[in-house]
């Protein structure tokens, strides 16, 4: 167990080295949400009526700001397990393969590092959307937030590397991811609430893990609870779906890698 | 104990026979060599010692433990130098030995002097803490070579050490290699296709072609095998070839006779009286020799002697594209 702990950090360390020393990066990857907030978000301020219906009394760009901060954690979360193409490619995996570290330790120590990540390029957006006038009624929320974004990203983290290690080439990567990421984001209240949603368009977004994290961050950060869903189900299921996606994907990665690239 | 052992170990991807029935020991302690060319099968053995591939059948044992039943072990006692460089760009050199020396498990209170050692037996000591984007080609391999040997493993693997280096810094590498083995004492099991490399810093060779070994023997025993010299002739299209080629065989002082198209390579004992017979046999004949030359045998003759032809890449019936579409067919 403290030499999995071990390991875990050992690759968690490399792969933040690697994010710290693409500063460049970091930067491209904070554009495309902060579009989505700002030109989405000032696009719609006049559905306001709509929102205000299910009882949310703020302007939509404060309504769809957590939705972004989420919309940022699954993509760069999904993103992430990339690079395990590369380390099967370059021989890092081999490297590591080689070494007695176990394999789940390497999938654990990689989607940690995403997560962490994603975490950090979320609160990035997060700062964007404080700039750009969005209200905190309550600034101690910042810390259960980034910790909520974490453990939700540590699960899509886990789809990430779980994909990474079947595919064998970067299309097929891209081709699946872009499929999924997508349709997981649309398929929530992030953008609309649940309650404007076609009765069976809903039923299938309760069904999505990145709902009940919209749902949870949004009311942490305004204070209004949607959805009839209470934050304490979210906490469930979001822990559910990172409990299997993490458990599922140290499986799938250790069974890949055992097979010859 | 032998350090290495396998036992009719064979690998095949599909109907295709990457390792075929490979039996052959390493002693502790020395350097042994795999000399072959390009899809021989020489890195598909080394993946299966280092534990990255299963084998189909056959058995075999890295420093006592089976790598089938055993791998953990296995990886505890081996270092592993891929044939491409694998340093991490974006960290520094001494970054990439810290990954290292963590992914081995080196006692915490030991990596740091540990790194300067080999930071120092490499030569990379005033280099250390720039980025390896900036090394060259040679830095890199031997940084590579460092991370292998950095937790002192029993056996260390180098796949191919200074393939698409050049000259002066291939020599450069087999100096730092002949260092490490002076230094630490341990196993080195290497795989090439340049002669000269086997040549240099094996103890024995191995030829290997077309998953086969066909061959092991030091280097010196395998060049005395063959006589003492070493004739090259080539002669003019005839249809009295063949007559020519018995006829040569009648020659006593001929150990061994090979024969490439128009080149014929003949392998004497005293290559000086052989010459004037060859002309007599040649002018009874009628034949007309185009070339003759004299040297003394190299790893070169040896492996011709052995595999019926030079070493050349990409050729032999089995290269590495074609294992990759044949592993990709198999996963399909």
């Amino acid at each position: 167990m403290n030499s999995l702990m071990y390991d875990t950090y050992t690759i968690f360390w490399r792969e933040l080295k690697r994010y710290k020393k693409s500063r460049s990066g970091v930067l491209i990857r904070l554009i495309q949400p902060a579009i989505w907030i700002i030109v989405i978000g000032n696009t719609f301020s006049g559905t306001q009526p709509l929102i205000q219906s299910v009882g949310f009394e703020g302007q939509y760009i404060e309504f769809m700001a957590p939705g972004v901060i989420i919309l940022t954690a699954i993509f760069t979360s999904i993103f992430g397990g990339v690079n395990t193409l590369w380390d099967r490619r370059y021989g890092f995996m081999n490297k590591a393969l080689t070494s007695p570290i176990s394999r789940s330790a390497i999938a654990l120590g990689k989607m940690s590092a995403i997560s962490l990540i994603a975490a950090l390029q979320a609160s990035l957006i997060l700062g964007i959307a404080l700039a750009i006038g969005v209200s905190f009624p309550n600034p101690i929320m910042i810390a259960p937030i980034m910790a909520i974004v974490i453990l939700f990203s540590l699960g899509f983290s886990g789809i990430s590397v779980m994909i990474a290690a079947t595919a064998k080439s970067q299309e097929t990567f891209w081709g699946v991811i872009n499929f999924l990421g997508m349709p997981l984001f649309m398929l929530s209240p992030a953008l609309f609430p649940l309650e404007l949603l076609p009765d069976w368009l809903a039923s299938v977004a309760k069904l999505n893990p990145v709902t009940y994290t919209v749902l949870l961050v949004r009311e942490m950060m305004t204070g209004v609870s949607e959805g009839g869903v209470s934050a304490l189900l979210s906490i469930v299921v979001i822990s559910v779906f990172v409990l299997v996606m993490v458990g599922l994907a140290s499986y799938v990665f250790t069974r890949e890698v055992n097979k010859p690239f | 104990m032998y350090s290495i052992e396998t036992k009719s170990l064979s690998k095949s991807f599909g109907d295709v026979k990457a390792v075929d029935d490979i039996s052959f020991y390493v002693e502790s302690g020395e350097i042994f060599g795999f000399l072959g060319p390009n899809g021989a099968g020489k890195s598909t053995t080394m993946m299966i010692l280092t534990t990255l591939l299963k084998p189909t059948s056959g058995h075999a044992l890295v420093s006592g433990f089976d790598v089938r039943r055993n791998p953990k072990q296995v990886r505890e006692k081996i270092g592993y130098v891929q044939q491409e460089t694998t340093v991490d760009e974006y960290l520094t050199g001494r970054e990439n030995l810290l990954l290292q020396a963590r992914l081995n498990h080196i006692p915490k209170d030991q990596i740091d002097s540990r790194i300067d050692e080999v930071l120092e037996l490499i030569e990379l000591s005033d280099k250390q803490n720039e980025p390896v984007v900036t090394y060259s080609g040679g830095m890199r391999k031997r940084l590579d070579i460092a991370g292998g040997l950095l937790h002192r493993p029993k056996v260390l693997f180098l796949d191919e050490p200074t393939v698409g280096l050049d000259i002066q810094t291939r020599r450069k590498i087999w100096e730092y290699i002949k260092k490490i083995h002076e230094e630490f004492e341990m196993t080195i099991f290497l795989t090439t296709h340049y002669m000269e490399e086997a040549d240099q810093l094996c103890d024995r060779i191995g030829i290997i072609d077309g998953g086969k070994i066909q061959i092991i023997d030091s280097p010196q025993n395998m060049k005395s095998a063959m006589g003492n010299e070493v004739i090259s002739l080539s002669i003019e299209n005839t249809e009295s070839e063949k007559l020519f080629l018995s006829e040569l065989e009648k020659i006593e002082l001929i150990n061994k006779i090979n024969q490439d198209q128009n080149k014929i390579i003949l392998f004497a004992s005293k290559g000086t009286e052989v010459i004037p017979k060859i002309f007599q046999i040649s002018s009874d004949l009628k034949i007309k020799i185009i070339s003759i030359s004299l040297t003394q045998p190299t790893l070169d003759d040896v492996f011709i002697s052995y595999t019926g032809h030079e070493i050349r890449e990409e050729e032999g019936g089995f290269n590495r594209r074609r294992e990759h579409a044949k592993m990709k067919r198999l996963r399909a």
